[in-house]
């Protein structure tokens, strides 16, 4: 059974982009551009992983994913963005949000890293 | 284009023209076996024929002779008792007889040597006929007369010495002739055994052969097979790990590719985030070059000024800002600062419109560095009391 990924990202490139790379990696993607349609996903399909950017078009990343976090508690998170995070400010507050942080200039080779890290693969 | 066949008609395969070739030798054989066989029986068909032709001839030669000597006796008993029945006795022997001469002339008619014989024994029976009929004339004028012209026949001619010895001698001859037939058919018997079995096991030498030859081109074309296999699954093998190299390499561009894109389109979201940041900035930026020259600006210096970017881009940064405490033309208290590596912070200003119009703003220089060595920096200016208000600045003829 192939591992479900939930993409949200207001960008339409990086949607594609992620769900081309993560479906030739095997897993089955569902990649998504407002909070609110991500929220009405994991309804209807709970992901086992979310990749989610920081700024939405209606919302904030951390606040969808807090209310990600109340539906699926054990689905790990992670961070992908543009906003550079110094590491201190990510282990002092981001980690207790998201399982891990990434920026988006990060290769999809470590993104897939993470991710198999974060699925136990 | 002509494509070429890769399977060839039957005929032009050797094997099986070599194989048409024997059994049509084994059908020749066959017939030429069947065409003597035929032959020689036709042959012993007609050598019985001769041989019961001769039985015949010999039948009926000792038949003369029988009815020559019934015929004789018939003739005594007469001559002795003058009876009616004897002397039809002789008469029935002697019509006999000449039908027996008759079948024998019939008989050898075709054979010169023999039909002279036969008409020989002709000539003698006729001479014994006569001889009765001249016994019988006289018999019925003087039974002693009669008697002596029988006594005087016998004794002077001997016919029936005679007819029995030409008699012998075609019973001799048909039987040497017999013999000689016999051999003739027992010969053309054993030729025609000897022509069946020598066909019989040339013909078996010859399946032998083809059998032979079928077998050795099975094998061969067994092994040919095999061989063919062989090549074709190592030519799948090669073509199945060429495949799996390709779609390896395929599979690693797609992935390239895709990292390409992925980094391509990473930079560009950062630089449009910074260009985002720098430009959501409402004070005056502008970035110059370790010369002092203008290199970037941010909106907020466009709509202050009235100066389009391509007005102020590379033009050097004293043509719209100064510190207010810049009094010499030749020192540059910001350049100074810029090699220094140093920052100002809360310096006076005045920034010049395109109108030529006086702004007065606190200024702060950040030097740039890049790797530890000072690339350039950022002029930051606060507008200082109440921002002018809006000016039409494409009136102006003196737009810089």
């Amino acid at each position: 059974m192939k591992n479900h990924i939930l993409i949200v990202d207001d960008e339409i490139e990086i949607r594609d982009l992620l769900s081309l790379f993560l479906t030739s990696s095997g897993y089955r993607v569902t990649a998504v551009e407002t909070a609110i349609e991500a929220l009405r996903l994991v309804h209807v399909d709970p992901p086992d992983l979310i990749i989610s950017d920081l700024q939405l078009e209606d919302s904030d990343g951390l606040e969808m994913i807090a209310q990600l976090k109340a539906e699926l508690p054990d689905t790990p998170v992670i961070l992908l963005t543009g906003v550079l995070f110094d590491a201190q400010v990510f282990r002092d507050t981001l980690s207790k949000k998201v399982s891990a942080y990434l920026m988006k200039t990060s290769p999809l080779s470590r993104i897939r890293e993470e991710i198999e890290r974060l699925l136990g693969e | 284009m002509t494509v070429p066949s890769t399977s060839h008609p039957p005929a032009r395969d050797p094997t099986i023209r070599r194989v048409l070739a024997f059994f049509a030798l084994i059908a020749a054989v066959l017939i030429t076996v069947v065409a003597l066989a035929v032959r020689n029986i036709n042959r012993a068909e007609r050598s019985a024929d001769w041989v019961n032709h001769t039985h015949a001839v010999i039948l009926e030669i000792d038949a003369i002779l029988a009815t020559v000597h019934a015929g004789d006796g018939a003739l005594r008993t007469f001559v002795m008792t003058g009876d009616a029945r004897d002397q039809g006795a002789g008469r029935d022997a002697f019509s006999s007889m000449s039908e027996h001469l008759e079948i024998a002339k019939a008989l050898t008619r075709d054979e010169a040597a023999q039909h002279a014989q036969v008409l020989r024994l002709e000539t003698l029976a006729n001479q014994r006929a006569n001889l009765t009929q001249r016994v019988i004339a006289a018999w019925q004028i003087d039974h002693a007369e009669a008697v002596r012209t029988l006594t005087a026949a016998d004794g002077s001619a001997a016919t029936t010495a005679e007819i029995r010895r030409v008699v012998e001698r075609l019973k001799a001859d048909e039987m040497a002739l017999l013999a000689e037939r016999d051999t003739a058919a027992f010969l053309q018997a054993q030729t025609t055994r000897w022509t069946v079995w020598t066909g019989v096991a040339l013909d078996f030498l010859l399946l032998s052969a083809t059998a032979w030859l079928i077998r050795d081109d099975l094998q061969a074309r067994r092994h040919a097979t095999a061989v063919l296999a062989e090549a074709n699954a190592q030519l799948e093998a090669r073509v199945e790990a060429r495949t799996s190299e390709l779609s390896t390499a395929n599979a690693r561009l797609v992935s390239e590719n895709l990292e390409q894109r992925w980094a391509h389109q990473a930079a560009e979201h950062q630089l449009r985030y910074q260009q985002n940041v720098f430009n959501a900035l409402n004070d005056l930026v502008l970035v110059v070059t370790k010369a002092m020259n203008i290199s970037r600006v941010n909106p907020a210096v466009v709509r202050l000024t009235g100066r389009e970017p391509a007005a102020l881009i590379d033009r050097p940064l004293a043509d719209i800002v100064r510190l207010t405490g810049d009094t010499s033309v030749n020192f540059d208290a910001m350049a100074v600062a810029l090699r220094e590596g140093r920052e100002l912070r809360a310096q006076p200003a005045v920034v010049t419109d395109a109108l030529g119009q006086p702004i007065t703003a606190r200024l702060a220089l950040f030097p740039v560095r890049d790797r530890d060595k000072v690339v350039g920096g950022i002029i930051v200016l606060e507008v200082l009391g109440s921002p002018p208000p809006q000016r039409d600045f494409a009136r102006s003829p003196s737009l810089l």
